[in-house]
């Protein structure tokens, strides 16, 4: 994939400035410009990314639905979604279903970034022409109001726990768990959602989701803490390789 | 930090939480005069003692009640809003005045 100016993209990652002076390598995915990697060595970046990596996803699709019936309508459109708030559910395509509340889903596309499932979903999604409307929720649109960083490699909780209360160490923090909390004092969801590689390796991996109008400050905020333990900026190419 | 229990999403630190007021029996809007309408929004009791208190957690939104001794500033008890109200509760509305 040939690298492009994230400028000439109207979808574009919402830091791309700050990732661009990191040494950025953008491609296009889905439509938009993503930080695909840093220019050095594949193998390095792998390598940041199982110790501590730090990857910007705003561009690829998320959003979701909520409201009274929504489990029910998504379920009935073949997402497997468990009874238990709070908990993210992985999908047959990578993709996460993840319960915020009873009735409030998002849904995070799998690293692919096609945006199939949203696609559909919203495709299929029809407010009834006439009342009484059944209750099946309504869409939620995520896309341009959460920032979608993900967190990687072995020092994650380390880094979590100077800038957030919540006890992210994977014997605490399972699987598919989410943290609505505060991160570096702003309201944030952490979700984890490992890496797990061919070879039986799994990386531990956090998507983070917080206000799209602070990306910046929670981006600066995330690679300061990062720097303790040697924390870089990881492209998505780093992230689809953890699970090669 | 002080700890608070979310009934939603457990113990967190109480930067996370904001304080909603005090629980307090709603009058009826249409029977009530404006003078114990205002005094019920506006004006807290402030007791010294065991309290019950509206809570948010701020990151996901969730209102619950807590039970909290304001003399010793112990956090006793918290859980949803749900086991305390536990129906709708509906009121006819104030007939319009005429002009």
């Amino acid at each position: 994939m040939n690298a492009i100016a994230p400028a000439s993209h109207l979808r574009r990652s919402f830091i791309y400035r700050l990732l661009a002076a990191s040494g950025a390598e953008f491609g296009e995915v889905n439509g938009g410009a993503v930080a695909l990697h840093y220019g050095g060595s594949r193998e390095a970046e792998l390598a940041t990314a199982r110790r501590l990596g730090l990857a910007d996803l705003s561009v690829l699709p998320h959003g979701g639905f909520k409201g009274k019936g929504t489990v029910e309508w998504l379920t009935a459109q073949g997402l497997a979604i468990g009874p238990d708030s709070n908990v993210a559910y992985k999908q047959a395509g990578g993709e996460w279903a993840a319960r915020l509340a009873p009735t409030e889903i998002f849904l995070l596309d799998s690293l692919a970034g096609t945006g199939a499932l949203l696609q559909r979903l919203n495709a299929a999604w029809q407010w009834a022409a006439a009342a009484p409307r059944p209750a099946q929720g309504y869409p939620m649109p995520r896309q341009d109001s959460h920032a979608w960083f993900m967190a990687t490699g072995a020092f994650v909780p380390e880094m979590f726990a100077k800038i957030c209360g919540v006890d992210l160490r994977r014997e605490h923090f399972a699987e598919g768990a989410i943290a609505q909390t505060s991160v570096a004092k702003m309201s944030a969801i952490i979700i984890r959602a490992d890496r797990p590689a061919k070879d039986g390796r799994v990386t531990p991996a956090y998507h983070v989701l917080a206000d799209i109008a602070s990306a910046e400050y929670l981006w600066t905020c995330l690679m300061d803490a990062a720097a303790e333990f040697d924390g870089k900026p990881v492209g998505l190419r780093a992230l689809r390789d953890l699970e090669a | 930090m002080k700890i608070m229990n979310c009934p939603l999403n457990g113990p967190r630190n109480i930067s996370e939480f904001v304080w909603g007021g005090e629980v307090k029996p709603m009058p009826d809007p249409a029977a009530t005069s404006d003078q114990d309408w205002a005094e019920w929004l506006f004006l807290e009791n402030n007791e010294a003692g065991i309290v019950r208190e509206w809570w948010c957690h701020v990151p996901t939104s969730f209102w619950f009640i807590a039970e909290r001794n304001t003399v010793t500033d112990e956090i006793l008890k918290t859980y949803p809003a749900g086991d305390v109200f536990k129906s709708r509760v509906d009121f006819a509305a104030k007939a319009e005045k005429q002009s």
